[in-house]
């Protein structure tokens, strides 16, 4: 239990050093607060719909171009045929909202006959409609160019989702929040060894594994209040958890004991905190990146899939939007955290066997 | 194993890129002994002693702590040695008891036998009414008294303590010099230092190091008397005669004159014949002595360098 005294002094150490503590624990509210700030304002971006043609006519297609024209909208890139495949997106988090032209919709704008429309939106968003009834009946009226009867029928669904965009974000957000905690508690390591402390405690029975473990510990109440802090502001800020929500922490922890592994590795391997603060920001940014921290991986190049894919950002990031997105249970997840748990097992292993090798200088 | 040595050396070398750090030291130190490495900055006592205390691999040759090899049995020797390391190396965010207890629970010592031990040796180094308090914000002189508490806090038997007073005032040397005496005999204590009086005032034995080689290796008053082939006679006078002066450098090679000193270096020096030339010729002497050789000298004679602390 040497790696528990190493901890516990660790745990003093972290929790008595206010600035450093504040940092720790800031870092993630300030990080997600610029990000809602940033990104989070519903009503400068445009209303993101899919619409539904089943009229299939040159009138609703011209219809759909005059929707399309509009900046108030961003209509989804395909346009759907059965109201039954946005009825699947809806259902899955893809689509907020739709509009479906039912047939007849072409014959009854040449017939000057009353025209139905419908929109079918998540309940959880009451705001949806408000915002998609003027911005449509407008542009019908002003297709139309002439007064007939127009009917929107509105339609609930019970998809709880209530901002796709949010839900896409804050999982990458928390994967990426994690992965910027590596430089700072690697840097505690090399401060420790450049001090000498480290040295010190080196001439003691303490085997490597009892330093790796003794410099993690202290840090895992970090992550849990990390993880907690990005789903709870993520909550605030509009999103939706509709799986676990046990589940979706669970990934996120691993995640985090994964990078507390990484911050292992930099702290046995870095010669000064210079080093600790600045290298991984080398590749921190760019592997958040290319594990869909901001946009989604499939508009990416399929080699730089490949590379994201055998590294475990990305199945953090594809499992808990899963989870939280989906709602999919632990089954459809599982290769994800096998991919989660062996890195971890395997950064940790990595991080004893180079320690035991800067033991002996 | 040998039952006489603590510490036994058998031609170990550190070379770093090329840098010989130390050059095939061979060392025999009895158990119970404080043996001090005395040499300048650089000249390989400190990555000697982190041979020692297995923080280093030597590029040749090794090393025995009581029988145990360096290069093949490292974590028994960390069980059986307390080290000080040259920086204080202490946890700053801690209190003193923290500290110890941090040590003594990481070699396993049972909790009752720890806070017995913590509690005399604060009280013995005038920590005890400091010991709830971190110790960021103690003196320097009471962070190299914890480190040294900390080396000795699960009773090693032997004690690797490198420049132990290295930045701390007069006053708080002597008391430090006290404490380390006090453990003389009870432990094997490797000490290095570049501090010529701290060594002359502990050491049992001394090896003086330069260039990553031992260069002398005797107790202080074997080093000052084998080493040195001239005695040196230092004379404060008045009315000093041309004729008192010329008769003392006919019998010997050097006599140097300024200001009413007289500097005499001779291989055999005779005080009174000396005192009475002088008193015979007139001259008026203040003050006399036959000036015992320092550590320094040796030094100095064997390196052709100073000594610089």
């Amino acid at each position: 239990m040497r790696f528990w005294e190493i901890g516990k002094r660790n745990l003093k150490e972290l929790y008595r050093d206010p600035v450093a503590l504040a940092f720790l624990l800031g870092m993630p509210l300030v990080f997600i607060l610029i990000f809602s700030f940033a990104f989070g304002g519903q009503a400068t971006r445009p209303l993101s719909i899919g619409i539904v043609d089943e009229d299939r006519s040159q009138i609703s297609s011209a219809f759909v171009n005059c929707l399309e024209s509009i900046p108030a909208l961003e209509v989804a890139p395909s346009i759907y045929h059965s109201q039954s495949q946005a009825e699947e997106e809806l259902d899955t988090g893809e689509l907020s909202i739709y509009l479906l032209i039912p047939h007849g919709f072409g014959e009854a704008v040449q017939h000057q006959q009353a025209i139905d429309l419908q929109l079918a939106y998540n309940e959880a968003d009451p705001m949806l409609p408000q915002r998609a009834v003027p911005v449509i009946r407008a542009v019908a009226l002003e297709f139309l160019n002439i007064p007939v009867p127009l009917n929107i029928e509105l339609r609930e669904t019970e998809v709880e989702i209530k901002d796709e965009y949010i839900n896409f974000m804050i999982p990458g957000m928390a994967v990426f929040g994690l992965m910027i905690l590596i430089p700072s508690v690697g840097g505690i390591m090399v401060r420790d060894r450049v001090k000498g402390f480290l040295s010190r405690l080196m001439t003691t029975p303490a085997r490597p594994s009892d330093f790796i473990f003794g410099y993690t510990l202290p840090f895992i109440p970090v992550i849990v209040v990390s993880v907690a802090i990005y789903l709870g502001v993520g909550v605030l800020m509009g999103l939706s958890i509709i799986g676990n929500l046990g589940l979706a922490f669970l990934v996120l922890f691993i995640m985090g004991i994964c990078c507390l592994g990484i911050a292992m590795l930099l702290g046995t391997l870095a010669k000064s905190e210079e080093q600790a603060s600045g290298a991984p920001w080398i590749f921190i940014v760019p592997l958040a990146m290319i594990s869909g921290g901001w946009w989604p991986i499939e508009q990416m190049p399929s080699v730089i899939r490949d590379i994201a894919g055998v590294l475990p950002f990305m199945h953090a990031m594809d499992a808990s939007r899963s989870v939280i997105t989906l709602g999919v249970g632990l089954e459809a997840i599982t290769n994800d955290l096998l991919y989660l748990v062996g890195w971890t097992v395997v950064i940790f292993a990595l991080g004893v066997i180079l320690f035991r090798r800067s033991m002996r200088g | 194993m040998n039952e006489t040595f603590a510490i036994q050396t058998f031609n170990l070398t550190k070379i770093f890129n090329g840098l010989v750090a130390v050059d095939g030291i061979d060392l025999n130190i009895k158990k119970g002994e404080l043996f001090a490495l005395l040499g300048p900055n650089g000249a390989g006592k400190t990555t000697t002693i982190n041979m020692l205390c297995c923080l280093l691999k030597p590029t040749s040759g090794t090393a025995q702590i009581m029988g145990y090899d360096i290069n093949r049995q490292p974590f028994k020797i960390k069980g059986i040695i307390g080290v000080s390391p040259q920086e204080t190396a202490i946890s700053e965010r801690l209190n003193p008891q923290e500290n110890l207890n941090l040590i003594g629970e990481i070699h396993g010592m049972n909790p009752r036998e720890l806070k017995s031990r913590s509690q005399q040796l604060l009280e013995t180094m005038g920590l005890a009414d400091r010991a709830k308090d971190q110790v960021r914000k103690f003196s320097g002189g009471m962070k190299r008294r914890l480190s040294i508490m900390m080396a000795l806090v699960h009773n090693p038997e032997i004690l690797f303590l490198d420049e132990p007073t290295l930045g701390l005032d007069p006053q708080a040397r002597r008391i430090m010099w006290e404490y380390i005496a006090r453990l003389k005999e009870d432990k094997t204590i490797l000490l290095t230092t570049h501090y010529m009086d701290e060594a002359d005032f502990l050491a049992d034995r001394i090896s003086i190091v330069d260039k990553g080689k031992i260069v002398a290796l005797g107790t202080s008053a074997e080093l000052k008397t084998s080493m040195l082939e001239k005695h040196t006679m230092i004379i404060y006078a008045q009315n000093l005669t041309q004729k008192v002066i010329k008769e003392m450098r006919a019998r010997y090679a050097e006599v140097e004159i300024t200001n009413g000193t007289i500097t005499i270096s001779a291989q055999k020096l005779d005080f009174k014949e000396i005192v009475d030339l002088l008193h015979t010729s007139g001259a008026t002497v203040r003050s006399a002595y036959i000036k015992e050789p320092t550590l320094e000298d040796v030094f100095l004679h064997i390196t052709g360098k100073e000594l610089r602390e």
